[in-house]
């Protein structure tokens, strides 16, 4: 094998989760996922002897980041009109909720679903800090690295992340509520 | 009204301020009750996205697709021979793999491939099989069939690849047999079998008998040991010692000897 590319496999391949993971949250749509991942691991491939530092898995990241921010401009280019922030997301939730069945209602109440769309629902610059703290366990430094902003404002927008996730939750929990009565 | 030190309690929370800053924030969050309600609801989100939401992995499709894409990348950049493993194109199909993902390092995996080489082609095919071993032991990427039942596992190649390897639970002698996977090689179907021996790895890779085969050798650090057996030629890939290796390799050699005379 390749020297390089038995480094590669080696240092960057063990990050691949992790860059899926990302790109799933960011993209939303698990094909346009696949191609931003494999686009960001070639150009990866190709950057990977510029790489000076052991932070392999936020320099990975970073890269998928910034494949998904072009990928998203190529199709608003192609005069693709994406839906609103909340509608798949909610067009999701109630083809569910039209089922009445028993099993489906537990489905909705699943936790993982709700808070998988709580989530997904949240704007880009919101989710991409949730993820990268909480899944990824990626330090301030790190974030600001990757989301190319400053330390202060990852801080501050993590904070209105989290609110904005809890505020969401909380809605939730008492819509569901008041259905049930 | 927002305590002023909400950021910091955040920071702290998230494990960024030094000893003294932690000190402080703690004893403010014992008097402010918006700092301490904070606390709480930052634990409480973590601790939900963390058990919900962390776990995806990457699918064994996407890994295949990029394993080829850097294929072509490396064949594209050293311009290699247009034909053996330059451009060699192993896929991985994805029937069974997310029922394994945990196994991981901890597994002995026993290879079985079935490559058309030519016989000139040693060092490529050498480096072909470190790569496949290589690539075996990534995450999600060991198997497609999930077996300890030899039964279960050589039927499914039949229906997955184009020849059948021998296949036997060794768990006594220390190879457990733990499942199987499909392979694609210059357009020819082919097969993986995986064993789990202890913490280390072995792979075992064959292919249809129309070649000399190289000597026992090192490669990238992995031993690999080859042998023929009627139509099928095996080669053994392990990071274990000799010794481990070989015991394997003696095990599928009886296992064909006896094979051979019912």
């Amino acid at each position: 094998m390749d020297e390089k590319r038995g480094r590669f496999e080696a240092q960057v391949l063990p990050h691949l989760d992790a860059a899926y993971r990302f790109a799933r949250w960011l993209s939303r749509s698990p094909g346009d996922a696949d191609d931003v991942v494999q686009e960001a691991i070639l150009r990866a491939f190709r950057g990977f002897d510029a790489l000076r530092g052991s932070d392999v898995k936020a320099w990975l990241l970073a890269i998928v980041r910034n494949c998904h921010s072009t990928a998203k401009k190529q199709q608003q280019r192609r005069a693709f009109v994406p839906l609103p922030e909340e509608h798949d997301a909610q067009d999701g939730y109630a083809m569910i909720a039209t089922t009445p069945d028993p099993e489906s209602v537990s489905i909705i109440r699943d936790q993982k679903r709700t808070l998988d769309r709580l989530l997904s629902e949240l704007p880009e610059e919101h989710r991409e800090v949730l993820v990268l703290r909480e899944i990824e366990d990626m330090d301030y430094r790190e974030i600001a690295a990757i989301t190319n902003v400053p330390i202060g404002t990852v801080m501050s927008r993590l904070a209105r992340a989290r609110a904005a996730l809890k505020a969401r939750w909380l809605k939730d929990v008492e819509g569901e509520a008041r259905e049930m009565r | 009204m927002k305590c002023a030190e909400s950021l910091r309690t955040q920071a702290y929370f998230d494990g960024e301020v030094d000893a003294m800053s932690a000190a402080e924030i703690e004893r403010h969050a014992e008097h402010c009750p918006e700092c301490s309600a904070l606390l709480q609801d930052l634990q409480q989100t973590r601790t939900a996205i963390r058990r919900d939401l962390a776990h995806d992995r990457a699918p064994s499709e996407l890994r295949a697709r990029i394993t080829r894409a850097l294929d072509q990348e490396t064949a594209v950049k050293s311009e290699r021979r247009s034909f053996g493993w330059g451009q060699s194109t192993w896929r991985t199909r994805a029937f069974w793999v997310g029922a394994f993902g945990g196994i991981g390092s901890a597994a002995v995996a026993a290879t079985v491939a079935f490559l058309l080489l030519s016989p000139s082609l040693d060092n490529s095919m050498l480096d072909g099989l470190a790569a496949a071993h290589v690539r075996s032991l990534m995450p999600s990427h060991l198997i497609d069939v999930a077996s300890t039942d030899q039964h279960t596992v050589k039927p499914w190649f039949a229906g997955h690849a184009d020849v059948s390897p021998v296949v036997a639970d060794f768990a006594q002698a220390g190879y457990r047999l733990i499942g199987g996977r499909a392979d694609y090689l210059e357009r020819q179907r082919s097969a993986v079998v995986v064993y789990q021996h202890g913490a280390h790895v072995i792979n075992v890779f064959s292919w249809a008998a129309q070649r000399t085969l190289p000597k026992n050798t090192t490669r990238n650090g992995y031993r690999m040991a080859f042998w023929k057996d009627r139509d099928l030629e095996y080669c053994a890939v392990s990071d274990t010692g000799w010794a481990e290796l070989m015991g394997l390799v003696r095990l599928l050699q009886e296992l064909g000897a006896r094979d051979a005379q019912e």
